[in-house]
């Protein structure tokens, strides 16, 4: 069990700081927008203006993370599918339009995708492991696969994080790229991990990721068998997958309140998280399924869960 | 647990695959030149010259991609070939790359500035992760595929966490490596932080003024002894030491004494459960760049304890082939390894002033080359390093 010390999350949700995330939930919209803290409390205004979106937010839900802990994470392990597409954007209109040989070389700085774990080490000043995992709508897995592994070579603490941001540039992308309905939204959700037992005795139990999954619902069934849990001891499921073959008492989308972006199963395990605690229920699990086939699943353990 | 090496490939402005590559090493020949792109032709550049379609064509690719995907395939497949497909091996590819599909979302973006009817399809060759999705369905892999972004260390941090999945039982066998094609995005990016060199980069060199930026592909094969009883190959090498450390100085630059670089060298020294001088060649991150060569060389010293082995950076050959950098000369390092052969690092011709360290300058052949470290840092002070030992 990798233990989860505390979880932070900046969505287009009153998300941040809440006792349960689940509390004041609404369904994504049009006209919804990030709803950002206070970055002032968390960066010096003078950086803060260089900062785009996903740097700002990944930072502050980062160091929330870091002061729940106190001491020093031994790894930072990262996911972002789509990296810093503001500074991306940014830096593709520079090179197109700027005459002469003097950039700013901001943008391009930050437009990298470890900028996001870069900036945090910095700002925590932490010398530690440093990874970034990019694997379009697996990044949260693999970063956690990642996570998981630090934990067992004997790191203590691990911080793992994903971060993703919409651009308007991103609407243009509908439908040939992106689904048609989509809700283009930003996210950030990051995790203080342990082996260490903690307070609310809920973790990651397991991770999977597959590139070209077959059938979902035996997918799910394959995984579990190997953990010897049976379907039936799942008290829920969080996916973005509106098709599965499930009880519909047991299904939440997350998608509907995280929008798209492909790291939102991340706030899919906030959301599991919470309910785990104020339900005292043992086991939900995460399915992320994405395009070419692709499957995420992430199974939560709540340790003071009788059944 | 060892982690042996069974298969490599590598295409870069030196050669298309390793035995090319080789030669260009062994005589002394950059492939730095003037570009030959648009946007490539003010610079000295290590450009591979083969379109896109030259290459799909030469190396026979079946599967679609970026130039950064098609380079990936290229010396993946090298590094694959006379590889089987084993039901009982679950086999991985963990790729590394900057800047992903990049050279063909930047002419789309373009298009659509200009005012021209834009191909949105073409975007969905931009994600990092979609370019080893790539590579990956062209070797028929499909078990565990993974991206790795941290700049110019992407490749060997994908080595590194190839090599923690095999050493945990995850994976039994797995391709790493890394891969970066020439954009104008990355040119202009390095222009804009004014750290090229307009004649050829100088590593280590007392005026040295700047790199020569490059593409290309270098992959290794990992694999178990488990995977060995099943596939039979024989080793070329063991991968012994990794790690990764924060320099947590500055978003670009290294800090002044290296303090990442030496945290990753010493728990690379203590993982392969070395001392300092059982490494007899270095092969180094050497960017030429004022700032790194400097920061590499009192790292050096302080982890060599003064006594700083044989170092050499190739980046004078094939110009600093950034996500693409740690994946190449890795191959570069079990070549060393495997001849017997210290490579040279070009274009040097006075000792930095603080350090007075002076790189290999001659070719040094019949020398026992039995464990080479090899660095790899990238921006935002994420360092690697990758040691190598013979069987």
């Amino acid at each position: 069990m990798y233990y989860i010390h505390k979880i932070a999350s900046i969505t287009h949700q009153d998300s941040f700081i809440q006792k349960d995330v689940n509390d004041s939930l609404v369904e994504i919209a049009e006209d919804t927008v990030l709803i950002s803290p206070d970055y002032k409390k968390y960066v010096l205004p003078a950086s803060l203006r260089r900062l785009s979106p996903i740097l700002r937010m990944a930072v502050a839900a980062a160091k929330e993370c870091q002061e729940a802990i106190t001491i020093p994470f031994e790894a930072i392990s990262v996911g972002t599918a789509l990296g810093c597409l503001t500074d991306t954007e940014k830096f593709l209109n520079v090179i197109n339009t700027v005459e002469g040989d003097i950039l700013s070389p901001t943008a391009f700085i930050q437009s990298t995708h470890n900028t996001i774990a870069g900036l945090i080490s910095l700002e925590l000043k932490n010398h530690s492991y440093n990874m970034t995992h990019t694997q379009n709508n697996l990044s949260l897995e693999m970063a956690l696969i990642d996570s998981m592994l630090c934990c067992d070579e004997g790191k203590d603490f691990v911080l793992l994080g994903v971060a993703d941001e919409a651009i308007d540039f991103l609407n243009k992308l509908k439908p040939i790229v992106l689904p048609e309905n989509s809700i283009v939204t930003s996210g950030t959700t990051f995790f203080a991990l342990s082996k260490k037992k903690s307070k609310s005795e809920i973790g990651f139990l397991a991770c999977r990721s597959i590139i070209k999954a077959k059938e979902i619902e035996m997918e799910i069934e394959l995984f579990l068998q190997e953990l010897k849990i049976e379907s039936k001891e799942i008290d829920r499921i969080y996916t973005n997958q509106n098709s599965l073959d499930l009880p519909k008492e047991m299904v939440v989308n997350y998608e509907a309140y995280s929008g798209l972006y492909f790291t939102s199963n991340a706030f899919g395990v906030h959301m599991a998280n919470d309910w785990l605690i104020k339900e005292a229920k043992k086991y939900a699990l995460i399915v992320n399924s994405g395009c070419n086939n692709s499957l995420g699943l992430i199974l939560l353990k709540n340790d003071k869960a009788q059944n | 647990m060892d982690i042996f090496i069974t298969g490599y490939g590598v295409i870069s402005a030196i050669g298309k695959n390793v035995e090319e590559n080789f030669s260009s090493l062994t005589q002394e020949r950059t492939a730095i030149k003037q570009g030959l792109k648009s946007y490539t032709s003010k610079f000295k550049v290590g450009e591979i010259g083969l379109s896109n379609d030259a290459l799909k064509a030469e190396f026979d690719l079946k599967t679609d991609g970026s130039r950064t995907a098609l380079l990936g395939m290229v010396a993946a497949k090298e590094a694959f070939k006379n590889h089987s497909h084993f039901d009982t091996l679950r086999t991985g590819l963990i790729s590394g790359t900057s800047v992903g599909g990049m050279d063909i979302s930047e002419v789309e973006y373009r298009k659509q500035m200009a005012g021209e009817e834009p191909n949105f399809k073409q975007y969905f060759h931009h994600p990092s992760g979609t370019t080893s999705e790539q590579i990956a369905a062209e070797l028929g892999i499909t078990g565990f595929v993974n991206t790795i972004s941290t700049a110019c260390s992407s490749a060997a941090n994908a080595i590194m966490i190839g090599a923690r999945l095999i050493r945990s039982g995850q994976l039994d066998r797995v391709v790493v490596g890394g891969t970066d094609s020439l954009t104008q995005f990355t040119i202009f990016g390095f222009r804009s932080l004014m750290i090229f060199d307009d004649e050829w980069c100088k590593p280590f060199d007392n005026s040295r003024k700047g790199l020569n930026l490059g593409e290309g592909a270098g992959y290794i094969v990992l694999e178990s002894q488990k995977s060995l009883e099943t596939t039979g190959k024989i080793a070329l090498a063991k991968l012994t030491g990794w790690s990764n450390a924060s320099d947590a100085y500055h978003q670009t630059a290294s800090s002044p004494d290296g303090d990442g670089a030496i945290l990753s060298m010493n728990q690379a020294l203590k993982q392969a459960e070395l001392e300092p001088k059982d490494i007899n060649y270095v092969n180094a991150h050497g960017t030429a760049t004022p700032n790194n060569d400097l920061s590499e060389s009192k790292a050096f010293i302080n982890v060599f304890n003064g006594k700083v082995p044989p170092f050499s950076s190739t980046k004078s050959y094939t110009g600093h082939t950034l996500a693409a950098s740690g994946g190449i000369e890795s191959v570069f390092a079990i070549l060393s390894i495997q001849n017997n052969i210290l490579f040279p690092n070009l274009n040097h011709t006075s000792p930095i002033e603080e350090t007075g360290l002076i790189p290999i300058k001659n070719i040094q052949k019949n020398t026992e080359v039995t464990h080479v470290l090899s660095n790899s840092f990238g921006f935002g002070g994420n360092n690697s390093t990758l040691i190598f030992s013979k069987i």
